[in-house]
């Protein structure tokens, strides 16, 4: 019995903690559905009295959302898979090679991790404007190839890994290449995947510096396309900027609820050690 | 011979890393020192020299020491709901609880997907003191919600909560995989020994999952500096009176409200500073204890 | 082992990952050079100009679009691009002054008041008259033909060049919930001085339990002015030999300020971030709110009550100061095939069903005389709009939105803003914040 109780306490605690995490979400949902004049005076209404889908009407008819949605997948697909490959050989280097100056070198790679965004806007607008990428895609998704956070993270699983694996296959003279693809990578898959994942979704998510780069509207991203429904003079459209958030996450949900039970075995197995 | 042929190799693998932090990560990090001892607006034709003056004028201005502590505070505040709570939260699932364990793991995780951006958007509805949801349920038990985003240090818990909102999910699924990582045998042995779950979680699976721990306390101090951004400017614009605002925010408003690019590149470089010296200290104290297997 | 082949796939991409970069962006490059070759080359091909603006698809946006398509419809050798710019004024002057930084111009952008003198200081621009004379000499008396000497005004800076054209003008005017009104037994045709302001405040709140008062509060001192300068005070005041002093800390501004910062202190107006303040006079929880009157629509469309508009109130026995809100145009092109295309341009947006049509889709008050009366203008929209008359009707009393000159212009502004904080949190009285503000605001402009 005592246990039952315990498990109750438990279970009610999880319980709040899901409310306080899903409301915001439902809450979105529930609002994109409605009028404005609705979303104002009947906030508590989850099923709106007058559901209506002319939120979603609007924001296709003004913005190519197919398109935009396609763009910003391309960027946080490319960011993601180059970020994952730069970050996992260098991070085989530095754990894995003995080196003059390994130390010094790794240290000063992952200080950019603490390098405010302020620092490096101005400058790498003008790299990539001086590339002829500007109001291109492939302009928001040059300057976010490599990643030091990565590089961190996946030394730290990597480190977990017993040197002597890689000694034997040395000794073996397999090339490092067939080492990385056959022995590191598939060990180390839960920290690849669980930055993988970190990187897709803040690239997803991520407006400061694609408001600088882009500016046509078929190369608009979704966080950007939401700037263009917030306005603070006019008033945001609630509604319809929760329509417009509505679609910006169903991709990533939807990845995350495909994949969601081999992500959370994979962590579950052998966590973020690898 | 061979030495040499293997740190070739070494390099050849640092090298993509290397390039693109060179371009876009160092370089600009020079030219901000380089301006940092400057008067300039990034626009007007002569910089003016000013030396270490941009420095002095931030150490002597008393917005700098309020922006250094609310950020110190956002960090502390995060690493509690984002450090420590996930590691309650799996304790309950992996040693409490025997049902719904999939469920709250999907719900759990579900906000991390979404921009803070819509995050803000939607808690400056939800938590509106006037008529947000939240409000209307206080004032039913006759309670008030407080005008948070004009009350200095409850702004930042509020600000700290939308982030957390999002920052949560992904640090707990992290944490969950490191704990059900650690070996079932030691824990079952442990069991058997009748030694209380809670010292079990202590003393064995904190310990062993260690490496995990320092995973999710670097990427908590790193978001809780740079995700930190977006609800402030979304919400507050630092404000009542820089009671909101942190290090980076502070930065962007020196550099993109007040195109103070000399003073703003001063302070940029302060930050990091600042953060180098956190990151020398996590090496030389917190990795030592840490359980790695090589 | 269908794993490891995709590893090594993965392999390979990355081996070839710089490589590949290098030549996507060259090719890229050149073809982005292309393009801007043949913009330029003139001969048959269409030239092509970027406007930049702030409206959102809240406000002006699909209006923007569909002026921008009649356009490059309308002629066949110019192309206008438009760009949206996130964040308002402010954001879109972040973007000007990175792409000042790489070293281009758009043609035609959209400044906004505050940012009148910082612009002026710090970007190359072409004049409108200038413009004119270059090249549309015909027509050089378009500026005094079509616009009144205090609206174009309202784009001179500090040395009286006249540094572009009103484009969107906006005012603040005085909402209220004439439901609420009539349960408080309150006059409905609203309040016209602030101590009337002040009276139905205590009366809403005694009679209903809602807050009497909101007053915008964004990240600018727009309202703020307003109100100050409705009670004889004076933000801004340049002596004989031009120079200019911050003297809002007079005892008007003071008594103004004092008489705000009183009503949050009793509980009868509300102190608030802006958004959630128009959220509390929309679901009816405030009585009056005092903002732009670009907020109109987004009003309309939520409240469940009767709202009414009125003009902005003035202090007994005074006169009505108002601040000009919304933006000018400004030709920032290089170039004289650009500057001559952004000077058609615009003067496409300045003709009267242009405009009428800009009004419309934003709700900001035409700077063009003729707009509001003539058929193809304004005219069924003014009559069916009734509260848009609170703004077309209090156009004579619009001044300047003050913008002290210099570079350190944007900073004074800052610590106007930080001190509204402190002084309606009750931290510090009027007098004491407003004087401290205004001195260390003359600091910075004996300064420089």
């Amino acid at each position: 019995m005592k246990i039952n109780v315990k498990q109750m306490i438990a279970h009610i605690f999880l319980g709040v903690l899901t409310i306080v995490l899903l409301f915001p979400i439902i809450f979105a949902i529930a609002n994109s559905f409605k009028t404005l004049e609705e979303a104002t005076n009947h906030i508590w209404r989850f099923i709106p009295l007058n559901p209506t889908i002319k939120n979603y009407i609007h924001v296709f008819e003004t913005l190519p959302f197919g398109r935009i949605t396609w763009n910003t997948f391309l960027i946080a697909f490319t960011v993601t898979i180059f970020k994952s490959l730069t970050s996992i050989i260098a991070a085989y280097a530095f754990v894995f090679f003995d080196f003059k100056g390994k130390r010094l070198l790794y240290f000063t790679l992952i200080s950019t991790m603490f390098i405010p965004f302020t620092v490096t806007m101005i400058p790498n607008y003008i790299t990539v404007s001086a590339l002829g990428l500007n109001d291109s895609i492939w302009g928001v998704a040059l300057p976010q190839l490599a990643d030091a956070l990565g590089i961190f993270l996946l030394r730290q699983s990597m480190r977990t890994i017993p040197k002597s694996f890689i000694e034997v296959a040395k000794i073996e003279k397999v090339g490092h290449l067939r080492i990385l693809s056959d022995i590191l990578v598939p060990l180390v898959k839960p920290a690849i995947i669980s930055t993988g994942i970190i990187f897709f979704i803040n690239s997803w998510n991520e407006y400061v510096w694609p408001v600088l780069i882009l500016k046509s509207k078929e190369n608009y991203t979704l966080s950007l396309a939401l700037q263009m429904f917030i306005s603070a003079e006019g008033g945001t459209d609630f509604t319809v900027a929760m329509a417009v958030s509505v679609i910006t996450m169903i991709v990533p949900l939807v990845l995350y609820l495909i994949f969601q039970r081999y992500i959370i075995n994979t962590f579950a197995l052998s966590g973020i050690k690898g | 011979m061979k030495k040499i042929k293997e740190d070739l190799f070494a390099l050849l693998f640092i090298l993509p890393s290397l390039t693109a932090f060179c371009f876009f990560m160092f370089w600009p990090l020079i030219r901000t020192v380089y301006l940092s001892f400057f008067d300039w607006n990034m626009i007007k034709p002569v910089k003016k020299f000013v030396g270490l003056q941009n420095y002095i004028t931030l150490l002597q201005d008393d917005v700098t020491y309020k922006v250094l502590g609310n950020t110190i505070l956002y960090i502390l505040i995060l690493l509690v709901v984002n450090f420590v709570l996930p590691y309650i939260v799996s304790f309950l699932l992996s040693f409490v609880i025997r049902k719904g364990k999939s469920f709250y793991k999907t719900a759990f995780f579900l906000p991390s997907v979404i921009s803070l951006v819509v995050g803000s958007i939607l808690y400056v509805w939800i938590l509106n003191p006037v008529t947000g949801p939240v409000a209307m349920i206080l004032r039913f038990f006759d309670m008030q919600l407080p005008i948070w985003s004009k009350s200095e240090g409850l702004v930042i818990w509020i600000l700290s909560l939308i982030t957390s909102w999002k920052v949560f999910g992904y640090n707990f699924i992290i944490v969950l995989g490191g704990v059900m990582g650690v070996s079932q045998e030691v824990i079952e042995a442990a069991k058997l020994d009748h030694i209380p779950n809670y010292k079990i979680f202590m003393q064995i699976v904190l310990p062993m999952s260690s490496s995990t721990g320092v995973y999710v306390l670097i990427t908590t101090i790193v978001q809780g500096l740079q995700y930190v951004f977006t609800p402030i400017k979304v919400v507050t614009q630092g404000g009542p009176n820089y009671a909101s605002s942190n290090l980076i925010y502070q930065s962007y408003h020196e550099a993109f409200t007040l195109y103070k690019t000399g003073e703003a590149s001063a302070f940029s470089v302060m930050t990091m500073a600042l953060f180098i010296l956190l990151l020398v200290l996590e090496f030389k104290f917190v990795e030592k204890g840490v359980y790695y297997e090589n | 082992m269908k794993k490891r082949t995709v590893t090594r796939v993965a392999a390979f991409i990355m081996a070839a990952a710089m490589a590949l970069t290098g030549c996507g962006a060259s090719d890229a490059g050149t073809a982005q050079d292309t393009v801007n070759k043949s913009a330029s080359a003139g001969d048959g091909e269409k030239i092509k100009i970027e406007y930049w603006h702030c409206n959102g698809e809240g406000q002006g946006g699909a209006t923007v679009e569909e002026l921008v398509a009649k356009f490059n419809e309308s002629n066949d050798h110019i192309e206008v691009v438009a760009k949206y710019n996130p964040d308002m004024y402010k954001g879109l002057m972040q973007n000007l002054q990175a792409e000042a930084a790489v070293g281009n111009t758009p043609a035609l952008v959209q400044i906004g008041w505050s940012f009148l003198e910082y612009f002026s200081n710090n970007f190359a621009y072409l004049e409108p008259q200038a413009a004119i004379d270059q090249y549309d000499a015909e027509d050089s008396t378009f500026l005094t033909d079509h616009f009144l000497p205090n609206i174009l005004e309202l784009a001179e800076n500090s040395d009286g060049g006249q540094v572009g054209i009103p484009y969107s003008l906006s005012s603040p005017v005085f909402y209220y919930n004439v439901d609420l009104f009539r349960e408080a037994g309150l006059p409905e045709e609203g309040p016209k001085t602030w101590e009337q302001v002040m009276e139905y405040s205590e009366i809403i709140k005694e009679k209903t339990g809602k807050y009497g008062l909101y007053i915008q509060e964004p990240s600018d001192n727009w309202a703020t002015q307003a109100l100050i300068e409705s009670n004889g005070g004076k933000f801004m005041t340049a002596d004989a030999e031009g120079n200019v002093k911050a003297t809002f800390a007079s005892e008007e501004g003071i008594y103004a300020y004092q008489t705000w910062a009183d009503m949050i202190a009793d509980g009868t107006a509300l102190h608030i971030s802006w958004e959630e303040g128009v959220q509390a006079f929309n679901s009816g929880e405030v009585a009056m709110l005092y903002t732009t009157i670009a907020r109109r629509s987004n009003i309309q469309s939520s409240a469940q009550f009767e709202a009414a508009a009125v003009n902005s109130p003035v202090w007994e026995g005074k006169e009505r100061v108002i601040p000009a809100g919304g933006c000018f145009l400004a030709i920032t092109a290089q170039t004289e095939e650009q500057q001559a295309a952004a000077w058609e341009f615009e003067k496409f947006l300045y003709s009267i069903e242009s405009m009428a049509a800009w009004t419309i889709g934003t709700g900001y008050v035409p700077p063009r005389k003729d707009v509001a009366d003539s058929p193809e203008g304004l005219k069924s929209f003014l009559e069916e709009n009734q509260m848009m008359k609170a703004a077309t009707t209090q156009m004579d009393a619009v001044v300047k939105w003050t913008s002290f000159p210099g570079d350190a212009g944007l900073e004074a502004e800052q610590i106007m803003i930080d001190v509204r904080d402190e002084i309606l949190n009750g931290d510090v009285s009027a007098r004491d914040g407003l004087t401290k503000a205004q001195e260390e605001i003359n600091a910075l402009l004996e300064a420089q």
